[in-house]
């Protein structure tokens, strides 16, 4: 059946390049922010998003066998060791760092839960 | 019977001087060589403000791009050559690429009778499944065993210098900031209750099958290694001092690295005097089997993994 066929490399292709352009902005990201937790959330959105769509690209290309299920705990594993790595990296930043109230807003929850909005808070 | 001599006829002998350098009651160097404490920098202010007006002179004089011509056309030069070189570079390396032999072909230089031989004696000679962990492990085991003793010394070396004194600890107490760390941290504690047991698992899962698929002593130790850093990193040292100080570490290092030389020694013994091994090479694929390919990596890896939690202990707190 080749319309499966073709619409499973179109989805192969969405998946990677998508993940690939994450990439790219991380890279771009990374070099670009000067702030520590600007950069350590690209280098987490990419770690996480990038490496999961490229990941979910080839499965979708490798078919069902044994090494997607591999890629399926590849990602799992990701996602367990990225978010908390960024998180260890943003709490050494919060307990050692004087000058934070310079950069940036710090709200705690139950502010944030007061006004209604939680897309500021950092923490 | 032997004669006891007189204190100060011993006194002049070499094993007198020897056994009190051994003991460290005597440093040598003390008497005989010129030393000095060291002394903190003083600068004058003379010279500081000749430095400051040396500086600004140079920032406004040399490297005042707007004016100085030369400055500028240079900036630009290396900029356009930066860019030419790395090009030209990349150029040569992916020219070199496109000339090398293709990856499986027979007529290559490096598909020598070594090749040939490994992969058709290998299983026969080392009962191995996993080619290439026969290899570095029974053909060349002796430079594994070179390998290994890099770590071991490596480690001494970096205990050495990182180790701290406890005496010193409890004298400087006010000044020892080795406790002050963010610990606690639930999220992280969660997610290392979760995964250290897989990850050591897994790594024993990898030495213990590294005659049989890809991985061996190396690569598994170095994961139980990282299992046991994260552990460190979210519940502290209290909790992996119950079940490995530096008494573990001792027992654990040195047994590996003697039973490693044994075996070793013994398999090659046997095998270049034509006598008979008692190390069976056993049924291939089966776990117990490959002759001392299972042990070595067993010993092996917990030497990796001893190295690694050790260098992170000590580049930690200066301690195991």
């Amino acid at each position: 059946m080749p319309a499966i066929e073709w619409i499973r490399f179109g989805l192969v292709v969405f998946f990677i390049l998508f993940g690939l352009s994450i990439f790219f902005l991380e890279i771009f990201g990374v070099y670009r922010f000067k702030f520590v937790l600007n950069r350590m959330q690209i280098a987490a959105t990419g770690d996480t998003l990038g490496i999961g769509l490229c990941l979910v690209g080839l499965m979708i290309a490798n078919g069902w066998n044994a090494a997607t299920a591999k890629m399926a705990l590849v990602i799992v594993f990701l996602w367990c060791a990225s978010p908390v790595s960024s998180h260890v990296i943003a709490r050494l930043e919060y307990t050692t760092d004087e000058t934070l109230m310079e950069n940036c807003r710090i709200v705690t929850i139950e502010e944030a839960e007061a006004e209604g909005e939680t897309e500021n808070g950092d923490i | 019977m032997s004669k006891i001599r007189k204190q100060s006829e011993y006194e002049k002998t070499f094993a007198y001087r020897f056994f009190r350098w051994l003991g460290g009651e005597k440093d040598i160097f003390v008497g005989n060589m010129e030393m000095q404490p060291q002394k903190e920098y003083v600068e004058e202010e003379a010279t500081i403000e000749e430095r400051m007006k040396d500086r600004q002179q140079a920032m406004a004089e040399v490297y005042d791009g707007s004016h100085n011509m030369e400055l500028r056309f240079f900036k630009i030069l290396y900029k356009i050559f930066s860019v030419v070189f790395c090009i030209a570079i990349m150029a040569v390396l992916i020219l070199t690429v496109s000339y090398l032999p293709e990856v499986g072909d027979p007529n290559r230089p490096t598909s020598n009778i070594v090749t040939e031989t490994y992969i058709s004696d290998g299983l026969g000679d080392t009962g191995a499944v996993n080619i290439v962990t026969g290899m570095i492990l029974s053909y060349r085991a002796f430079d594994t065993f070179g390998e290994t003793n890099v770590l071991f010394i490596a480690t001494c070396c970096v205990m050495i210098m990182l180790m701290v004194d406890e005496d010193k600890i409890k004298k400087n107490k006010d000044s020892n900031d080795r406790g002050f760390e963010p610990k606690n941290d639930v999220i992280l504690q969660v997610i290392a209750k979760f995964l250290v047991p897989i990850v050591f698992l897994f790594g024993i899962y990898i030495i213990l099958n590294g005659h049989l698929s890809p991985g061996g002593g190396f690569s598994g130790g170095a994961m139980i290694g990282a299992g046991m850093i994260l552990y460190v990193a979210a519940f502290g040292f209290d909790k992996t001092e119950k079940f490995f100080n530096e008494h573990v570490y001792k027992v654990i290092k040195v047994t590996a690295l003697l039973c490693y030389g044994c075996i070793v020694t013994y398999y090659f013994l046997t095998g270049a005097n034509g006598l008979e091994c008692l190390i069976l090479l056993g049924e291939p694929g089966k776990i117990l089997s490959g002759g001392i390919t299972l042990p070595i990596n067993i010993f092996v890896g917990s030497e990796v993994a001893c190295t690694m939690y050790a260098f992170y202990a000590l580049f930690r707190r200066g301690g195991l």
